[in-house]
């Protein structure tokens, strides 16, 4: 029997996806697991497989069309089998063969039905002043998201300035319908030595976020080392388990270190919270934040309940989340800054001594990891060696922390990673 | 009110009677074989001659209204053609013994007028002055195609110039006269001392009065003919114009050689019909309009009525009446009787006469009767006038060839030149004086008391301590203005003042004290309680080359002055082709506290109007500032002053008000405090109340409003105003006046076409109430308030936190207002 292929649904905020290319052709065979065709949100890119065997009997959208989420796009069966009733256009083709003009007996009135038409989202009517909107425009914030507080609930340009410090997430995940941004770059002039090209959709939306962090907030960043002995002795030992095959988990030090973050956070709940300007929101669990450098840019997937993972857990999900934001396969919902509470940097693969982060809004803060360096340090009374110091810098917002407190926070990580047991 | 005058009850209060002289009917009674002694053949032939000019110009109009043509070429004229066929013989008679520096006005029917008075100015002139006065009118424009084809005399050239320059203008052409921007009705030509026609009636009942009084004032030759209607007597500024003609003053209170009547004829060019109505026996109850000039003063204006059927009566009326203007005993009032037997225009169908009437009157017809007379005299044959009629015939068939012909009369380009008229409506050029010569004044301006009593003022409102000054020794914002007035009646010897107790009294607020010690009667003096002539004559007073300031009272008087403020004053500098300039600055005084008629802001009906400027400073600085560009220029200027703060001190100007000469270019507004949370553009002394909102705002709500002041309402340049709306994103624009139609609306809808995208809510009016203004004690109910100002941003821009609004602002009642028509 025929079988549907429907458009999947990724992440809540998903309306749509425009179709990209199609892996199988009409009348190819397809075995279970095959790739069918490849989609993508305004966010990412996905693959989407067969689930079962067959035949790819039909097709109903081409590259760059828009498909509503959940539409049947194509149908797997046997040879031979009819698809026109999983067609989603072929509800539009019937009425507009069926002409009531024609039927309609001569001198009869025709009966007008009225019926309501639903509005779409981006029909719905927002009041706003048109300086709030063209400072939403510039900032990137989603008027539909923003309560008014002007007369008659209008949005006024107060509004906007309070709503940019919260709809970065409403920024990166809605986008008008209308209008499916690809990722293609188009290239607007060229001279002998220059292009000037357009910047893809997910570079628009980290530029909007690092400038409006760094304009909204009171961020300033401490530095400070920690003694990685303890950190480079339990690598060592899970490099050599995972050698010898004992266990199925890479564990990285930069694993070691989120892991030692988590605890420090469950220490200070103050730092795991989101700054909201009259409120703050505090949070019971540890969502981590982990920044991916991928080949469409920054990313940073949010790691849920982080603090109830072992450190072999902890280090496959970090894996696995870092590999779905390379591959552009991740959940939309984990990209937003919202869901995470605090958020961890990691430069030191690159070598980078120290660097000041910036922080993802609304979070409070941000730990920058950076190289181990060997420092001469006093081991005993007047005997002095070469200790291996990881840097690390705190970015916080000094509207919701005070010094005292960040400094606090950042000497526990040190303390959590020189002291660490897993 | 002069003190030098006793009303002594004694004599006022005894008994006795009014005599009146008899007023002559038709009483000239020569013939013409009389006349030969004071005529010669050319004379004669001169008077017959015009005639038939007048006499074919006006056929030719008519026949290309009515039939589309004239001597078999077709022409459309869409536009007016009030004719005067029938009427040559007062004309013509009007303008024969008149010299080339005697001026006539006249009305919408008087091409007649202008070809007479043109004529007879030719005649008149020498070569030489007539080459250059048509070689000098627009550099030649006008000359240029008559000139090309012409052969002949200079005099001749200037027929075929007067002609085709009056015609031309009628057919709106560039070469016409006034450029063809005047018309038919209001075609002139100042050099042959033809000034203003008038498409209003009875619209030269009072501008002409005020060029009597140019030329009495600055002593210049000649006399001025008012060419109005029979009907138009019936109109309130021909009467307010008598009245301030007949004057006493100018008799008994007028120094030296100033003493004497106005040189004024009234010429009522009597053609009995007003439209269609009959002055005698239907509109009117005058019987004979003649003896109107026995009421308005003892020489009953020396009236007479003439037949003006025979051009030798209305020629001798003249030659009498200018004797008795020389003798300075004017002004006279003659009653011309005439009679059309064209419609009034060619779309009328003569519904309100009889047949009989027009054949009667055209059996007499004027031009036949002299041409016979003439005849039967043996002063001239039949051939010769048949001749005359022949060569008129030709000179108005070629004037009409040209005058039609797009190559060598083209209309203005307003496809190349899209601005063109708009260019004409201001004259924009500062002037310091319009004549050069020692204005006359009583003393040295720095003996005059009231100049050293400001010299001992406090020239900037608070002391170092910020403490302000006493009253009595804060230089005051009516200080400000009777600075900038005294420097120019000091610079510019044309310069007259004029109003309701401006002398004595010093201004009904006090802005002239110190002006009648230093000037004499004739640079400012009490006029009747007649704004229409008030403002009328200084019309006519600028036109002949004047400057002046005629003074309203109350604002709410405007209305008395419609016609002058809004159909004459702003239009004649373009309906002239800006060869005329209107150097005119109308002082207009905005009260409260006196109820509904007096404390009303219409500084909209003068924005309104195209080519006023108008301007409403609300500080010393201002006022002076303001003023000084007012007089400096050439330009209409109606100068608002408000009377809440004619004795409110400088408080923005740093350094006080400065003591010497400095303008401030109309058009300019001005931030009088800066903020950052909402703007404020007031117009006049609501200035006041907006400063006292912002202050609330700031103290109570932590709101930082930017307070503009309008400064002018027309030039008004937008630019201040649209970069303080970028930075705060919203504005209240204010004044006193009622909100329904007001310039604050004007303004707001200019700011959200220019401002739309920097906008936070719509730019809100607050306005006074569209009530009367109740009594004093109620104000507060309808000007606006600082309380509104609050409010109104509270409930229409930004709610503000902890605020509830006392007065409603709200959609509801806005709708609610308008639905009821309040």
């Amino acid at each position: 029997m025929a079988i549907p292929v429907l458009m999947p649904r990724q992440g809540q905020s998903v309306e749509s996806c425009i179709m990209g290319q199609w892996y199988k052709s009409v009348g190819e065979k397809v075995s279970e697991g095959d790739i069918l065709f490849s989609y993508e949100t305004d966010k990412a890119s996905f693959e989407e497989e067969a689930k079962d065997d067959g035949v790819l009997l039909a097709a109903f959208f081409e590259e760059g069309d828009e498909v509503p989420v959940l539409t049947n796009v194509a149908v797997i069966g046997k040879e031979g089998e009819l698809v026109e009733e999983f067609d989603p256009h072929k509800g539009s083709d019937a009425t507009k063969t069926k002409d009531p003009e024609v039927e309609k007996p001569a001198g009869e009135t025709s009966k007008v039905v009225e019926f309501e038409v639903g509005e779409g989202s981006e029909n719905s009517r927002v009041r706003i002043s048109p300086l709030a909107k063209n400072m939403a425009e510039k900032m990137g914030v989603d008027v539909r998201s923003v309560k008014g507080t002007g007369p008659h609930g209008r949005i006024i340009a107060r509004d906007v300035e309070a709503a940019e410090k919260t709809t970065v997430a409403e920024a990166k995940q809605s986008r008008p319908a209308a209008k499916p941004e690809t990722q293609k770059t188009e290239v607007f002039q060229s001279g002998n030595d220059f292009e000037i090209k357009s910047i893809p959709n997910i570079r628009k939306l980290i530029a909007t976020a690092m400038h409006q962090s760094l304009q909204n907030s009171a961020q300033l960043t401490h530095h400070l080392s920690a003694d990685s002995r303890q950190v480079l002795k339990l690598r060592k030992k899970f490099k050599k388990e995972y050698a010898e095959g004992t266990i199925s988990q890479n564990v990285t030090i930069n694993d070691l270190v989120c892991f030692a973050v988590i605890r420090a956070l469950e220490k200070f709940p103050r730092v795991n919270t989101h700054y909201l300007g009259d409120k703050i929101k505090w949070f019971k669990k540890v969502h981590l934040g982990l920044a991916v450098d991928t080949d469409r840019g920054l990313m940073v997937p949010a790691l849920k309940n982080a603090d109830d993972l072992s450190v072999i857990g902890l280090s496959r999900q970090l894996q696995e989340l870092a590999t779905q934001a390379r591959s552009g396969n991740i959940n939309p919902d984990l990209l937003s800054p919202e869901e995470a509470g605090f958020t961890v940097s990691n430069l030191g693969n690159y070598g980078v001594e120290m660097f000041t982060p910036v922080i993802n809004l609304p979070q409070t803060a941000i730990l920058g990891v950076c190289t181990i360096v060997p420092r001469p340090m006093e081991i005993e009374d007047g005997v002095y060696g070469f200790v291996p110091m990881m840097g690390l810098s705190l970015t916080y917002d000094h509207q919701a922390l005070d010094g005292g407190e960040a400094t606090r926070f950042l000497a526990e990580i040190k303390n959590q990673i020189e002291n660490l047991s897993v | 009110m002069p003190k030098n005058q006793f009303i002594n009850p004694e004599e006022v209060r005894k008994p006795g009677q009014i005599d009146f002289n008899p007023i002559p009917v038709n009483q000239y009674n020569k013939t013409v074989e009389e006349e030969k002694e004071n005529f010669t053949k050319e004379d004669f032939l001169r008077i017959y001659n015009d005639m038939v000019v007048i006499r074919e110009f006006e056929t030719m109009l008519n026949l290309i209204k009515t039939r589309g043509e004239y001597n078999g070429i077709p022409y459309n004229h869409p536009g007016p053609a009030h004719l005067s066929i029938g009427q040559e013989a007062a004309a013509v008679g009007m303008a024969y013994n008149l010299d080339v520096e005697d001026f006539i006005f006249g009305s919408h029917r008087s091409h007649g007028e202008i070809l007479a008075k043109g004529l007879s100015a030719i005649s008149k002139l020498d070569d030489k002055t007539l080459e250059k006065i048509m070689e000098t009118h627009f550099d030649g424009k006008t000359l240029a195609p008559v000139k090309e084809s012409h052969k002949g005399s200079t005099k001749e050239l200037a027929v075929k110039f007067l002609l085709y320059g009056t015609l031309a203008e009628i057919f709106a052409r560039e070469t016409g006269f006034n450029r063809g921007v005047g018309g038919s009705m209001h075609a002139f030509f100042t050099p042959f001392g033809v000034y203003p026609n008038n498409a209003i009636v009875g619209g030269s009942g009072d501008i002409s009065v005020g060029a009597a009084l140019f030329k009495k004032v600055n002593r210049k030759k000649g006399i001025v003919v008012a060419n109005i209607g029979d009907a138009s007597m019936a109109c309130g500024p021909v009467w307010e114009g008598l009245t301030f003609a007949t004057m006493d003053q100018f008799r008994t209170l007028w120094d030296d050689d100033m003493k004497g009547g106005l040189p004024l004829i009234i010429n009522i060019v009597n053609n009995q019909y007003g439209m269609g109505g009959q002055t005698c026996g239907e509109t009117m109850g005058y019987d004979i309009a003649a003896r109107v000039g026995a009421g308005l003063n003892t020489d009953q204006m020396h009236a007479e009525r003439v037949d003006g059927y025979n051009p030798l009566a209305v020629i001798d009326a003249y030659r009498r009446k200018k004797k008795v203007l020389e003798e300075k005993r004017g002004p006279v009032l003659l009653d011309v009787l005439t009679y059309r037997f064209s419609g009034h225009s060619p779309s009328d169908a003569s519904s309100y006469r009889t047949k009989e009437e027009i054949e009667a009157w055209e059996k007499q017809d004027s031009i036949v009767w002299f041409g016979n007379e003439l005849e039967k005299a043996g002063i001239v044959t039949k051939e010769e006038l048949e001749k005359i009629k022949a060569e008129t015939t030709e000179l108005v068939t070629n004037t009409m060839k040209l005058a039609i012909d797009d190559e060598v009369s083209p209309r203005m380009d307003m496809k190349k030149y899209p601005n063109r008229i708009g260019e004409m409506m201001f004259s924009n050029s500062s002037v310091d004086k319009m004549e050069d010569r020692e204005p006359e004044v009583n003393h040295p301006i720095e003996e005059n008391p009231r100049v050293k009593q400001i010299a001992k003022k406090e020239r900037f409102m608070f002391d170092e301590n910020g403490k302000p000054h006493s009253k009595i020794k804060t230089y005051a914002l009516r200080d400000g203005i009777f600075e900038a007035i005294i420097d120019r009646f000091y610079k510019d010897p044309t310069l007259i003042a004029y109003g309701e107790e401006n002398r004595d009294w010093g201004g009904a607020f006090a802005v002239y004290r110190g002006l009648t010690e230093a000037l004499p009667y004739h640079r400012l003096f009490n006029s009747p309680i007649s704004e229409g002539a008030i403002v009328g004559t200084a019309i006519g007073y600028a036109m002949c080359g004047g400057r002046v300031i005629p003074e309203i009272m109350y604002c709410d008087f405007l209305g008395r002055a419609g016609d002058e403020v809004f159909n004459q004053l702003p239009k004649w500098q373009a309906m002239s082709g800006n060869v005329l300039k209107m150097p005119v600055t109308i002082r207009v005084s905005v009260g409260s506290k006196y109820g509904a008629q007096h404390s009303q802001d219409w500084t909209a009906l003068a924005a309104h109007i195209p080519g006023l400027k108008v301007v409403f400073p609300a500080t010393p600085y201002d006022a002076k500032g303001l003023m000084n560009s007012a007089l400096q220029g050439t330009d209409p200027v109606v100068f608002f002053e408000s009377q809440r703060v004619y004795d409110i001190g400088e408080q923005f100007h740093e350094g006080g008000v400065p003591e010497g000469y400095y303008e401030i270019p109309l058009g300019e507004p001005d931030v009088k405090r800066e903020g950052s949370d909402v703007t404020i553009l007031t117009i006049g002394a609501t200035l006041y109340r907006a400063l006292e909102a912002a202050k609330i705002l700031e103290e109570k709500y932590d709101f930082s409003a930017e307070v503009i002041d309008a400064r002018s309402l027309v030039p008004f340049n937008y630019e201040t105003v649209i970069e303080s709306v970028k930075k705060t994103g919203r504005i209240i624009i204010s004044g006193d006046a009622n909100g329904r139609g007001s310039f604050l609306r004007d303004m707001a809808s200019n700011i959200t076409e220019l401002a739309f995208d920097y906008l936070d809510a719509p730019p809100v009016v607050v306005g006074s109430r569209n009530w009367i203004t109740p009594a004093h004690e109620l104000e507060d109910y309808f000007f606006p308030q600082p309380e509104w100002f609050v409010d109104a941003i509270h409930e229409k821009i930004v709610p503000l936190k902890g605020h509830s609004a006392e007065n409603d602002f709200s959609d509801g009642e806005q709708l609610e207002r308008n639905a009821i028509g309040i």
